[in-house]
């Protein structure tokens, strides 16, 4: 047995919490919309470089920036869905022409981001296209304020979130219209609202992600489709229609990733550290293999009847 | 004079590359309906089957050490005088290159479906696009596979072609392997066979009472789409003489190869070849002009990021205004339409 050292612990803690958020906009978006967001890694970077502008014109610590980078997000999201994919839901898009069209928007927004990066290095004369905030963190006691402040900032957006939907008016014709779109049509409810606040959201909690997703990775445009295999294996590991399966999948594969990655390069080396993305590959095709509608989607109370049975014959 | 030359020559070599990587992609997407994400997996696999394997067999060979960059450039020291006194060695390792490539091109596709086969088109989506990121992204981390970020030499198959003569032949080289793969693409789809695979597309249920086995005929055609691919790889590495994991990237052999697709014309062939010449026209300009775009318009950035942001509204204005592409899928016309049509004109001409 070897002891795994905090810092690994803190940053597959960290990990696992942007992960989640970033699940849980591709799930909600997915669940309302029938969207499978190619672009979900690509609106993470969008928060990064609100933080980035944030940080280098106005001076403001990207810990601050969270709130601006959840609107903007947002505000990102909602666009896309109303200028590109709401035209194209409309006229009955299949899956895959729908899926086609959000890698479209990936790669202009790829190219926006590229663009943007060149013109504010010019402008600022910091380098834009290649950044971190590692060195922007502080220690809280002895701990980096990365993990408490991601950990604060995911417990309140949940704990809002689950308000939201159990708590209000708005979250039951939200459930009722994603369980039944035409039944809560009938009863008056504006399912395009909801739709509208679920491509919102999505934007806005990966807006928040990719403000802090520079104090763990370095970003450059392109950085949305590094991210986007994990994104995916935990949503699907989870269960790629529920949303306790998105939070369930990203902590599995958020740790998964960065445990399993650890033991094999104190196995086998360093140079293992590059195959964490095949850890979640593998937990992806485990699960497309055993079972492909994830953890949520398995009835577990059959399975655990099962085995007493077993015994007793 | 020589600059046109030039331009015109990689239009023709560009047009040849994408063009037999667009066929296979409409071999499982245009006519099975198998959504494949993931074309750039094939396509490096191609690249890797001569950066890598082929390296790696010449460096046994001649029992050269070391790492593989700088085994490949010794590689390439010994084999290219001897290549330019022999032709034929240099064809043999170029066909040698073309079937590893194949090969392995054919067993990447078997693995790349088998997780998901049976399941809907979203899961199969995500699965290839992840194994493609993924090894891109290992393939690029890790040195010791082809170089990561550095380029690996590869023996030049026509070194005993002097100078500018070299890029003509090469670049005829890849256009009359493309319009040989799409003979056999189109023979492929004219076919029984494609006719089944429409039905496959159309409906499984209507298959699978006809007595057609849905999943190893998916199988099998993303198996040879992805030969098919993996060549496309492998020649632009032997013709371009390095190998480099970043010219295998999603946005080039993924993205651009579905946006001609849908804008030439899912499941019609000509239709890729119409949409392969316009893609190609365009970013073949733009690199061109590169740096007068830059003056001209006093952009203040790269102007990839430009060719990004067009491509991406391109498919998007495709995908809303004209979903069925340029050239529309046609009804394949089979040998007793043919007859049928022939009997109409003589009834109508007597």
């Amino acid at each position: 047995m070897f002891s795994i050292p905090f810092s690994v612990i803190e940053g597959a803690i960290v990990y696992a919490n942007l992960l989640t958020l970033l699940c849980l906009g591709l799930t909600i978006t997915y669940i309302t919309t029938k969207v499978p967001n190619f672009a979900q890694g690509s609106f993470a970077i969008v928060g990064s470089y609100i933080a980035w502008t944030l940080f280098h014109v106005y001076r403001l610590h990207p810990y601050l920036s969270i709130p601006i980078a959840f609107i903007i997000g947002g505000i990102v999201g909602l666009l896309i869905y109303v200028i590109v994919l709401r035209p194209l839901v409309h006229k009955g898009a299949s899956s895959v022409i729908l899926m086609i069209s959000t890698l479209g928007i990936d790669l202009i927004l790829v190219g926006i981001f590229g663009a943007y990066a060149d013109y504010i290095s010019r402008v600022t004369h910091e380098i834009a296209t290649r950044f971190v905030f590692t060195y922007l963190d502080f220690n809280i006691g002895f701990i980096p304020a990365i993990l408490p402040i991601s950990c604060i900032t995911i417990i309140i957006l949940l704990i809002s979130l689950l308000l939201l939907l159990y708590k209000t008016k708005f979250g039951i014709a939200l459930r009722a219209s994603v369980e039944n779109p035409f039944l809560a049509e009938t009863l008056g409810i504006n399912t395009e609202r909801v739709r509208l606040f679920s491509w919102f959201l999505s934007g806005a909690l990966a807006g928040v992600a990719g403000c802090l997703l520079p104090f763990k990775q370095e970003i450059y445009p392109a950085t949305g489709s590094l991210i986007l295999p994990s994104v995916f294996a935990a949503s699907i590991v989870g269960g790629f229609e529920s949303i306790y399966g998105a939070l369930v999948g990203a902590y599995l594969i958020g740790f998964s990733e960065t445990l399993i990655t650890y033991g094999l390069s104190i196995l086998f080396g360093t140079q293992m550290l590059v195959y964490s993305k095949a850890v979640s590959l593998t937990a992806l095709i485990i699960t497309l293999i055993v079972a492909p509608q994830g953890l949520m989607g398995v009835n577990w109370r059959k399975i655990f009847e099962k085995i007493p049975r077993r015994k007793i014959v | 004079m020589i600059v046109l030359e030039h331009f015109v020559l990689s239009i023709v070599m560009w047009f040849g590359l994408y063009l037999i990587v667009t066929l296979s992609l409409n071999l499982e997407v245009g006519y099975c309906g198998i959504p494949n994400f993931g074309r750039s997996l094939a396509v490096l696999i191609g690249g890797l089957a001569v950066g890598a394997i082929i390296n790696r067999i010449f460096t046994v060979l001649l029992g050269i050490s070391g790492d593989i960059i700088s085994a490949s450039a010794t590689v390439k020291s010994i084999l290219d005088p001897i290549i330019a006194e022999n032709p034929l060695l240099g064809f043999g390792i170029f066909i040698l290159m073309l079937i590893v490539a194949a090969i392995m091109g054919y067993v990447v596709g078997i693995l790349s479906i088998l997780p998901s086969a049976r399941l809907k088109e979203i899961y199969l989506a995500i699965t290839f696009f992840a194994m493609a990121c993924v090894v891109f992204d290992i393939c690029k981390h890790t040195p010791s596979i082809a170089g990561g970020y550095y380029s690996v030499n590869v023996p030049d198959v026509l070194a005993w072609i002097a100078g500018s003569q070299r890029f003509i032949v090469a670049t005829l080289i890849i256009l009359g392997i493309a319009l040989g793969v799409y003979f056999i693409v189109h023979k492929l789809t004219s076919s029984p066979c494609g006719r089944m695979l429409k039905m496959i597309r159309e409906n499984e249920l209507v298959a699978k009472t006809f007595g057609r086995n849905v999943m190893v005929n998916r199988i099998k055609i993303v198996a040879i789409g992805s030969s098919i691919a993996a060549i496309g790889g492998a020649l632009y590495t032997s013709m371009t003489l390095s190998f480099r994991t970043d010219d295998f990237n999603i946005t080039l052999w993924t993205f651009y190869p579905w946006l001609i697709m849908l804008l030439g014309g899912l499941g019609n062939n000509l239709g890729i070849a119409l949409g392969t010449l316009i893609v190609v026209l365009i970013r073949t300009l733009l690199i061109v002009y590169k740096h007068d775009l830059v003056a001209v318009l006093g952009i203040p950035f790269d102007p990839v990021w430009l060719e990004y942001i067009l491509f991406g509204t391109v498919l998007i204005l495709v995908i809303m205004f004209r979903p069925e592409g340029l050239l529309p899928e046609k009804p394949t016309f089979t040998k007793p339409l043919k007859k049928l049509k022939e009997i109409k004109k003589s009834y109508s001409s007597s």
